[in-house]
């Protein structure tokens, strides 16, 4: 075993009743301070930056305007020595800088020569966000580097691709690079986006004026700029007979990874947790099914390592002991409870913002009033901010809501795109 | 030392480096030469799972195939002196073994003798298989000076317990006192000294007259005290469920009443079996132990006692499970000293000096 420095704690009651079969964990990932991780250097990041240039861009003319500021105050904030690329997108998608595609190590000249090139950015055209995706790809495979992120930023729907296009792209990024993805205005849809962002191991958000593109774009590229270490895996070691019920990131985001497994051996699937930066924490909800064994005998339900190709950066062992002292069973974990909340916190947002749509106000009432009280509940503020801004509170604790007649759809959108953020245990 | 911590699967013994003869998992001397083993004894956390039988123990413990735990430390120990043996076991039900065993067999001035102490820590108490496991160590070191020495086994046996109780009080930091029950029982040519409190058991399990078997402890119990107290009959007590409220036991608030001290002659050959409740719970009478441990205790000690803790498993095992079984009178002479478990003797070696 390496000695990374990782650190992994995990949280559960390992009693469970006779015959009890689910065991829940809260794994928390810590890692190491900077300059610890090692291998980090400047050469072995690489930015990209895709614009949206469709022809709404231009209505308001605001829009593309701020769009170039943003991407230049991005620019600003890449270290040197990092290959970076910016990349225009319609219907088609464009190298903007460097002009003739590829990637260039970013200086000061080259920072001077990318803004200048963006600040030529015209819009018009349609919207086809997977062709960007793909030029993005090959620009990051022209180039060695490893620690990978790009930047897409948009203000309308996909509409000059089939949405198969679009997945058939995004299948064809996974695992290549992290992208975060950012909506301007309202004209462009959640769902769309957080497909993007979620197999990208990326953020989605909403920037619902353009005024504050700048910031949000030079914030999101400090916080790439501070990964050090790419490619890192949640690797889950389950006894024969047993399945994992799910593996969900819990913090500082809901994203479901069950889905995302990958086998690494015959007991053993990799779960895809992206790039880590310093000292930057991470809690994962992992639940597993065994089959039960006699009262007072143990089993290991789940070995839960970090990994780095076959590097073991830190492990964490999710025990099950089988016990007839029901104050032992019946004990709750107050971690795997918080973030089972967390998690149905942003389930029934996203189940009740679609049931809005769809005009079911009955439903939307009963799960916006259910994310009412678990945000309360959990002490969740700023998902209990964004919901008054949907919902009329009459009494929190009971999750008792009425619909506002009208919403801001800007309000909605962030909602939605911030569903999935969550607080972390007070205790 | 033949003292063992073996998992409950059979186990394969190597082979001393030195002269060749077989060696038990668990073993820190041989047997034959007395060479060293600490450095060759086999890592049994890399032996086959004994669940699953397909899958290698990991170095963390865990089966990996089926996750389950490798039986370690005190799960399952076994001990074979020679002049005595016995076998303490976790059980089905409970998490952990809070049951203790420390067993000698010296050659004492007057001839081989044999001491078992069996501790049952008090499931309630904080700790309790710290304080059974202190408890029978320490009675145990005092009780084998005394022997050496050639002192009189039930004045010993006295002393042995009161440093056991002052060993467990010591063990005390907060407001639940860790505690267990006690029984010893030194073995000579001459006579069985039991000395005890608490509900773990003593039976003299005789090898000619089944019905000469009997207990040789009267439980500090609830139970014991309402039978004797002529308010319940024994049935009753064993089935009402304050059976198992002991009111004598060891430890910081365990009170002043003195412990129990009694001297037994056999009338001929026979066993004494040294018990704690996670056996007699299933057979209380003295006659069908006798049965069920005769004649092997007189000759396998460690079989009959392997063969008793198999009992309690099979009717449940919802206890802890100690067995000692001493054949009498003590066979031959004992040779040079053997204790369980093996850092006994360093104890004593040490208290024997500061004397």
């Amino acid at each position: 075993m390496s000695e990374t420095g990782f650190t992994v704690d995990v949280f559960q009651n390992e009693y469970l009743p006779e015959g009890g079969r689910e065991v829940n964990a809260i794994v928390t990932v810590l890692s190491p301070d900077t300059g610890s991780v090692g291998g980090a250097s400047s050469e072995d990041a690489a930015e990209v930056i895709m614009v949206d240039c469709s022809g709404s861009m231009g209505a308001p003319q605001t829009k593309i305007v701020q769009a170039r500021a943003a991407t230049a105050a991005a620019i600003d904030v890449i270290r040197d020595g990092v290959a970076f690329a910016v990349i225009a997108g319609t219907q088609y998608a464009t190298a903007v800088f460097p002009p003739n595609g590829g990637l260039v190590a970013a200086d000061p000249q080259t920072r001077q020569d990318a803004k200048r090139a963006v600040s030529g950015l015209q819009p018009g055209g349609g919207t086809a966000i997977g062709q960007w995706l793909r030029l993005a790809r090959d620009t990051f495979q022209s180039h060695p580097a490893t620690l990978r992120h790009a930047i897409l930023l948009t203000d309308g729907k996909n509409q000059h691709e089939k949405p198969r296009d679009l997945d058939a792209a995004i299948d064809a990024c996974e695992g290549l690079f992290s992208c975060d993805c950012r909506g301007v205005g309202t004209d462009w849809e959640v769902a769309e986006l957080r497909r993007i962002s979620t197999r990208l191991l990326g953020t989605v958000d909403i920037v619902p004026d353009a005024a504050g593109l700048a910031a949000d774009f030079a914030a999101m590229m400090e916080h790439a700029m501070g990964k050090q270490v790419a490619g890192i895996a949640l690797r889950v070691w389950t006894p024969q007979s047993a399945t994992v019920k799910f593996v969900k990131q819990a913090a500082p985001t809901v994203e479901d990874l069950t889905g995302r497994r990958t086998q690494s051996g015959p007991q053993a699937g990799d779960y895809p947790t992206g790039a880590w930066g310093a000292a930057e924490s991470r809690d994962y909800h992992v639940c597993v099914q065994v089959t039960p064994a006699g009262i007072g005998q143990e089993m290991l339900a789940a070995r839960v390592s970090l990994v780095s190709g076959q590097d073991i950066l830190g492990q964490g062992l999710v025990r099950a002991i089988w016990t007839d002292d029901e104050a032992l069973s019946t004990r709750i974990d107050w971690q795997v409870a918080h973030y089972t909340g967390q998690a149905e916190l942003a389930q029934s947002i996203q189940e009740g913002l679609e049931a809005r749509k769809r005009g079911d106000e009955e439903l939307a009432t009963a799960k916006l009033g259910r994310a009412v009280a678990l945000a309360a509940e959990s002490g969740n503020e700023d998902t209990a901010k964004l919901l008054g801004k949907v919902v009329d509170v009459v009494d929190a604790a009971t999750g008792t809501v009425r619909l506002k007649k009208r919403v801001d759809d800007a309000d909605e959108m962030a909602l939605d795109t911030r569903s999935t953020r969550t607080v972390r245990t007070r205790k | 030392m033949t003292a063992g911590e073996a998992p409950r699967a059979p186990q394969e013994a190597s082979i001393c480096p030195s002269c060749g003869q077989p060696v038990w998992p668990g073993d820190t001397f041989c047997e034959a030469c007395g060479a060293g083993l600490a450095a060759t004894a086999p890592a049994v956390a890399r032996a086959a799972c004994s669940y699953c039988h397909t899958g290698k123990m990991g170095q963390d413990g865990y089966c990996e195939s089926c996750g389950r735990k490798a039986p370690s430390g005190r799960d399952h120990c076994e001990a074979d002196l020679g002049l005595l043996a016995g076998v303490t076991d976790r059980g089905l039900r409970h998490i952990r073994n809070e049951d203790a065993m420390a067993l000698a067999a010296v050659q004492a001035p007057g001839g081989a003798t044999a001491i078992a102490v069996v501790c049952d820590g008090v499931s309630e108490s904080a700790r309790p298989d710290q304080a059974s496991l202190t408890a029978a160590k320490t009675a145990l070191s005092v009780l084998l000076s005394a022997a050496r020495q050639g002192a009189d086994p039930a004045v010993a046996s006295a002393r042995a317990i009161e440093a056991a109780q002052a060993a467990v009080a010591a063990l005390a930091d907060g407001p639940n006192a860790p505690s267990a029950t006690f029984v010893s029982a030194v073995v000579t040519a001459g006579a069985v000294t039991v000395c005890w409190r608490g509900d773990s058991r003593a039976y003299w399990l005789d090898a000619g007259e089944l019905s000469a078997a009997q207990a040789l402890t009267t439980d500090d119990s609830l139970a014991a005290e309402m039978v004797s107290a002529g308010l319940l009959s024994e049935a009753e007590a064993m089935a009402s469920p304050q059976a198992h409220v002991v009111t004598g036991w060891l430890g910081a608030d365990a009170g002043e009443a003195a412990p129990h001290v009694s001297t037994f002659v056999p009338p001929g050959p026979g066993a004494v079996l040294v018990c704690s409740d996670g056996l007699w719970n299933y057979q209380p009478e003295a006659a069908k132990l006798a049965m069920r441990a005769l004649p092997a205790a007189l000759r396998e000690p460690l079989h009959a006692a392997q063969a008793l803790t198999g009992f309690a498993l099979a009717r449940g095992g919802h206890d802890n499970v100690t067995v000692a079984l001493v054949p009498f009178p003590p066979a031959s002479p004992a040779g040079q000293v053997r204790v369980y478990p093996d850092d006994v003797l360093d104890h004593a070696a040490v208290k024997e000096m500061g004397e």
